[in-house]
This record gives structure tokens, C-alpha cells and sequence, in this order.
């Protein structure tokens, strides 16, 4: 035990602010699973939300907000990481012209410190004018984009996906030690052999890091679906929309995922379903913690066996 | 004549003409490289003259003489038959010349022990062999390396093709976080789509690890990762993986510094056992060991070659007074 009184302050308030944000945490998720397991039943997760929810009780279920999360993660998490992988190896590998890395450096950070609503309106002024209308639909009175669809939300929520992504990959490429690339460089590999056979069996986990954080800022985002995919919660995607031949066709419409439906639903929004936001809440909290694990579990697979 | 007499008088004049001549050949290469005439087969023929013939003979001349002469070693390497020939080597690092000049030959299928004090750029001339010095961005590299009287640092070499010539093993045992299996098989792998089996790879992957005396320890469990073996294991490992690739010359960067006695006398019998059918450049600053296993040496102090020959030349009856102090232990 310290002997000094600041000593003392100084392991008593560490102590404490652990069990500080142990509780607090532990209490959000407590709340979450009491609130929202009474809500949550077979229908709520197998039905689409209801037209008439503004009535208490037949606001329907979470189907179309779910796929909606599920599809705009993915997607954008698709788009994110091949770039993220690339940005990352040339910040940790090649950093050459230096202008260019101190360039690239500054643009992760500032992507991180931007509020995604801010991109959210950038990508409406782009998206939104006539030469963008391939990524959503043509507003037929004025020849404009919708500027709406999964494309259009897709490519903003990789935005902000990338930061992680990057950070993450980078500070495991700068874990491998040199002299394992010029153990590798003085059998004859090329540099790019190098990273793909050397280097990056070594960052896997730190690649699986980024992109569960990644995923969880896209997951997590309202503000980008809000403005780029629609606040059309109530509109169920069409019977058939995963069918190949419509599939295209829904990624260019509009949609929604379960943080708008958590809006719309809570007293804030105005579905006035306060039960069904607790529910869709849980049910995104699960989603994200299952990722979490799964992926984890990948980026740590034992090195050394084939 | 007195034996115990470092420098007899006779030697001494045969030395002098010798030295003359090797100045010449020197001249002449400088010549050459102002003229700035590419690789011509003739040429070559000049550049590669031996430094090291005059001195060899010099030295046979000594030990002739001498009661009772040494046993001959297992192989015997032919001063004359260069597989590296070094002419005027300079490397600096931004403003500062590390090595300023330095000729050297490793005659083939030798044990050449590079030995200097710490600093005096002994790696550095190690890894301008395979061309890794210019990894550091600041570094700036001149004269010529002849690997089989070919200027690696010529126009038209093939980086990845010269690093499968001429392998190196580092101070640090630095296996890959893979399997002893992949491991070896790292260097043999092509970088073509089509992967080659693990089936098809495994006579080359045997061989290599028979070579580096590491098969019969390790054949049971080639999957397990190399990073759970023995620092002695992971550097016959290391060498292993090098041999994988065939290649001519072995550049070893002190290899058992980081090593206990049991481990490096086993890499020191392995290094003899390759000899012969590999030339071995070996950098160390352990004495005794450049005395067991070394057909040639060359002394490097403060980034000046100054003197080279047969190891026992050097470490016996060394020429000049620097030489003489640093194998006496005066200073290193
Ligand atoms: N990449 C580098 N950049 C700058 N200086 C270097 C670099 N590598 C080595 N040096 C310097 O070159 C000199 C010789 O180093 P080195 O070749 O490692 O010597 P040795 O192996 O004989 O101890 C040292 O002064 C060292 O600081
Ligand atoms: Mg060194």
C-alpha cells in the first residue's frame, strides 16, 4: 500500500475510475438486455416494420432495418479495407515522397475527427448531381440524383470506416521487426513478396482489429443512412429484392438500418414505439459484440501451422 | 634462415614486387572506370586479377620454410579462382565514407573471415555482397563487386536472381513466424500463381535442412513454428532456408554472436562442411573462431582493407604493425 497521501489519491482515484466504468458499462448493458428482451420475440425479428406503427403495438418488426445494417456494413466494409490495407502499407512500408505521407497522415486524422454528418453532406452534394445518378436514381422532374441508395451511403460509410482500418494495420506493420523483411529481401523476394508473404501473416490481427472497429463506426452511423439512404423505415424493400435479377435494383433504392429504425421508434423519432427502439438497440449490440468475437478470433489463429 | 623472424628479408623484397604489380592492376582498374567503359569481357579479365596470387604465393613461400608445415586443410581453394573479386569499393551514408576503397578477393569454394574492430564497417562490406547496403536510403555505393567476374552493381542485373547467388544469414537468427516447413520452403516457392505442393517441395526442403545438419532433429514436427525452436536451431534453421536457394556464395554476418559454445561449434563444423561446395564470406569478431575455420582472412580497420591472405598468413605473421596489435589482442 502507498505511504505518501498523493500516492495514495493517485491508486485510490485509478481504482476507483475502473470501477467507475466498469459499473457504468456493465449497467448499459443491463439495461439494454432487461428492456430489450421483453421486447424482442420471434415476429420482431421476422417481420418487416409496419405502416401503421404509429400505433402502439402493431409497429412490426426489425426484418428490413436489419438487412439494411447487415448489407450497408458489409458493403462499405468492403470498400474500406482493400484501401485501407493499401493506405496503411504505403504509411508504414513506404511513406515516400514524404509530402505524400504527411498528406495522407493528416487526411486519416481529419477523417476521424469529422463528424460523419459533415461527409454525410458532402456525399449529398456530390451524389446528387446528374453525372452520380449510376450510383442511386434519377429525380425525374429535375434530371438530378436521388443522391439515396446503398451505393451512395456505401461509399461515405467507408469513409469513415477507413481511419481505424488504417491506424490498426499500420501500428502492426510497424511491430515486424526489419530483420525479418531483409531476411526476406536476401532470399530474392520483391518487396511486394515481401509484405504479402512476410509482413502481412504478421498483421493479421491488427488488420482484424481495424475492421471490427471499422465495422462498428458503420454499424453504428445514423447520420450518413439518414441523408444517404433514406429515412424510409416504413418502406419495406419490395417482395423479391434479393432475387439476382432485383438485387441491383435494391442497392439503388432507398433503405434503412436498425440505428435509423432506433430513432424512428424512440420517443425522439415518430414511431412512439419506445419497446420496439429498446429491442432493435439489443439486437445491434449483439450484432456488433458477435463480430467482435468472431473476428477476433480469426486475426489470432495460431501462426506456424498450415 | 630465423623462423621466428615475422618478416624475412627474403619474402620481404618478393613482396615488394608484388605489391608493385597489384598497384598496377589497381591503376588499372581505376582507368578503366574513369574511361567508363562498360562490361567487356577483356577488360574483366584485367579487373579480375587477383589481389590475393602475389600474397598466396608469398605465403606458400613462408611456410615452406617453415620445420614443420600445417596440415592441409579439407579443401583447398585456388587464389586464382575468384567467386567475388571487390575493386574499389566505397559506401558512405549521407556525408560520412564508411568504407573508403577497399579491394578483396574470396577465392571459391573458401572460408574468408572478414575481421576488424567494432564499426570499422565490416558489415557494411558484408552486405554490399548482396546488394542489401542500399536499403538505407542515405546510402550511396561505388566501385565493383565481380560475383563469377560479372559487376553486380552493373546495369542489367536481376536484384532478386543476384540475392539467390549470393545468401546471407544475420547476426540475429531471424526465422520467419512461419513453420520450420515453410520456412525453408519460402525461398523456393516462385511467385507464380500455380503454388507448388508441399509434396513436390519436399526433396529441396530435405536436402536443405540435411545440409544445415538440421533434418534429423526436426523431420517429425516440420509444422511446428520455427519461432519455438533453440536460438542454435532457428540459426541452422536461417541457414537452411538460405541453402534452400542454391546459391554460390554464403555471406554470414557474425552468426554465433548470439549463441552458446555448443551451438556455435556446431555451426562452425557446418560452415567447414559447406566450404568447398560454397564460397563462405564470414564476418567475425570472435579470433579464435576465424583461426578454426578460415582458409582466408582480410583485416578491415576504420573502413581501409588492411591486409588480406591466407588466414594463416594473417594470423601467424601478419605484414603490417596494425594487424600484428589487433590479432595480439591489443585492441578490438
Ligand atoms: N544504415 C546506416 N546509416 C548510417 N550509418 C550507418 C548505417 N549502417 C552502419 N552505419 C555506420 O557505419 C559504420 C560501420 O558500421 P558497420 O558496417 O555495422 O561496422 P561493423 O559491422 O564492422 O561493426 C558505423 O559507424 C555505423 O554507425
Ligand atoms: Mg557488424
Amino acid at each position: 500500500m502507498p505511504v505518501r497521501l498523493s500516492d495514495r489519491i493517485g491508486y485510490y482515484g485509478a481504482w476507483a475510475s475502473g470501477l467507475f466504468l466498469t459499473s457504468v458499462v456493465f449497467g448499459i448493458v443491463a439495461w439494454l438486455l432487461v428492456n430489450g428482451l421483453r421486447n424482442i420475440d420471434w415476429a420482431f425479428l421476422t417481420t418487416n416494420p409496419a405502416p401503421g406503427s404509429i400505433e402502439i403495438g402493431v409497429a412490426g418488426g426489425i426484418v428490413a432495418p436489419l438487412i439494411g445494417t447487415l448489407i450497408i456494413t458489409a458493403m462499405g466494409t468492403a470498400i474500406a479495407l482493400p484501401l485501407g490495407l493499401m493506405t496503411a502499407v504505403f504509411l508504414g512500408e513506404h511513406g515516400k515522397p514524404k509530402w505524400l505521407k504527411q498528406g495522407t497522415d493528416t487526411a486519416i486524422d481529419l477523417i476521424f475527427g469529422v463528424p460523419s454528418i459533415v461527409f454525410a453532406l458532402f456525399g449529398l452534394a456530390i451524389f446528387s448531381s446528374p453525372s452520380m445518378v449510376f450510383l442511386s436514381s434519377e429525380v425525374q422532374t429535375s434530371g438530378m440524383a436521388t443522391a439515396k441508395s446503398y451505393f451512395c451511403a456505401a461509399l461515405m460509410m467507408a469513409l469513415i470506416a477507413l481511419p481505424p482500418i488504417v491506424r490498426s494495420t499500420q501500428a502492426a506493420i510497424s511491430q515486424v521487426p526489419n530483420v525479418q523483411r531483409e531476411a526476406a529481401y536476401a532470399l530474392g523476394k520483391t518487396r511486394f513478396a515481401t509484405i504479402r508473404k512476410v509482413v502481412f501473416p504478421s498483421i493479421k490481427p491488427g488488420i482484424a482489429t481495424g475492421t471490427i472497429l471499422g465495422m462498428g463506426r458503420i454499424a453504428g452511423d445514423t447520420a450518413i443512412v439518414w441523408i444517404l439512404l433514406g429515412g424510409a423505415v416504413l418502406e419495406p424493400p419490395q417482395p423479391g429484392w434479393y432475387e439476382p435479377q432485383n438485387f441491383l435494383d435494391f442497392l439503388h433504392g432507398t433503405g434503412s438500418t436498425l440505428t435509423t429504425y432506433v430513432y424512428f421508434a424512440s420517443p425522439a423519432g415518430e414511431g412512439n414505439a419506445e419497446g420496439k427502439a429498446y429491442g432493435a438497440a439489443l439486437v445491434l449490440f449483439a450484432l456488433v459484440f458477435i463480430v467482435n468475437i468472431a473476428l477476433g478470433r480469426l486475426g489470432q489463429r495460431k501462426i506456424g501451422r498450415q | 634462415m630465423d623462423s621466428n623472424d615475422n618478416t624475412p628479408p627474403v619474402d620481404a623484397a618478393y613482396e615488394k614486387a608484388q605489391a608493385q604489380e597489384w598497384r598496377h592492376a589497381l591503376d588499372a582498374t581505376s582507368d578503366h572506370r574513369a574511361a567508363g567503359i562498360a562490361s567487356d569481357p577483356t577488360e574483366i579479365a584485367v579487373v579480375a586479377e587477383p589481389v590475393l596470387a602475389g600474397v598466396g604465393a608469398a605465403a606458400v613461400a613462408v611456410t615452406a620454410d617453415l620445420d614443420a608445415p600445417p596440415p592441409p586443410r579439407q579443401h583447398i581453394a585456388d587464389p586464382r579462382d575468384l567467386a567475388i573479386a571487390i575493386r574499389g569499393l566505397r559506401v558512405s551514408y549521407g556525408s560520412s565514407e564508411i568504407l573508403h576503397g577497399v579491394d578483396l578477393d574470396a577465392p571459391r569454394g573458401g572460408v574468408l573471415a572478414l575481421v576488424g574492430p567494432s564499426g570499422c564497417g565490416k558489415t557494411t562490406l558484408l552486405r554490399s555482397l548482396n546488394r542489401l547496403t542500399e536499403l538505407a536510403p542515405t546510402a550511396k555505393i561505388d566501385g565493383k563487386v565481380l560475383l563469377d567476374s560479372d559487376d553486380i552493381y552493373g546495369p542489367k542485373v536481376d536484384l532478386n536472381l543476384l540475392r539467390r547467388r549470393v545468401g546471407m544469414v544475420f547476426q540475429q537468427p531471424n526465422p520467419f513466424p512461419m513453420s520450420i516447413f515453410d520456412n525453408v520452403a519460402f525461398a523456393i516457392r516462385e511467385q507464380a500463381h500455380r503454388r507448388p505442393t508441399r509434396t513436390s517441395l519436399m526433396p529441396q526442403v530435405e536436402h536443405a535442412l540435411e545440409r544445415a545438419g538440421l533434418w534429423h532433429e526436426v523431420k517429425d514436427d516440420l509444422n511446428r513454428s520455427a519461432l519455438s525452436m533453440s536460438g542454435g536451431q532457428q540459426q541452422r534453421l536461417c541457414i537452411a532456408r538460405t541453402l534452400a536457394a542454391d546459391p554460390e556464395v554464403l555471406l554470414m554476418d557474425e552468426p554465433c554472436s548470439a549463441l552458446d559454445p555448443r551451438s556455435t561449434a556446431r555451426i562452425e563444423e557446418l560452415i567447414v562442411q559447406l566450404a568447398g561446395s560454397l564460397t563462405v564470406v564470414i564476418v567475425t569478431h570472435n579470433l579464435a573462431q576465424a583461426r578454426r575455420i578460415a582458409d582466408y582472412a582480410a583485416f578491415l580497420l576504420n573502413g581501409d582493407l588492411i591486409e588480406q591472405g591466407p588466414a594463416e598468413q594473417i594470423f601467424e605473421t601478419p605484414r603490417e604493425q596494425s594487424t600484428r596489435d589487433f590479432v595480439a589482442g591489443i585492441f578490438g
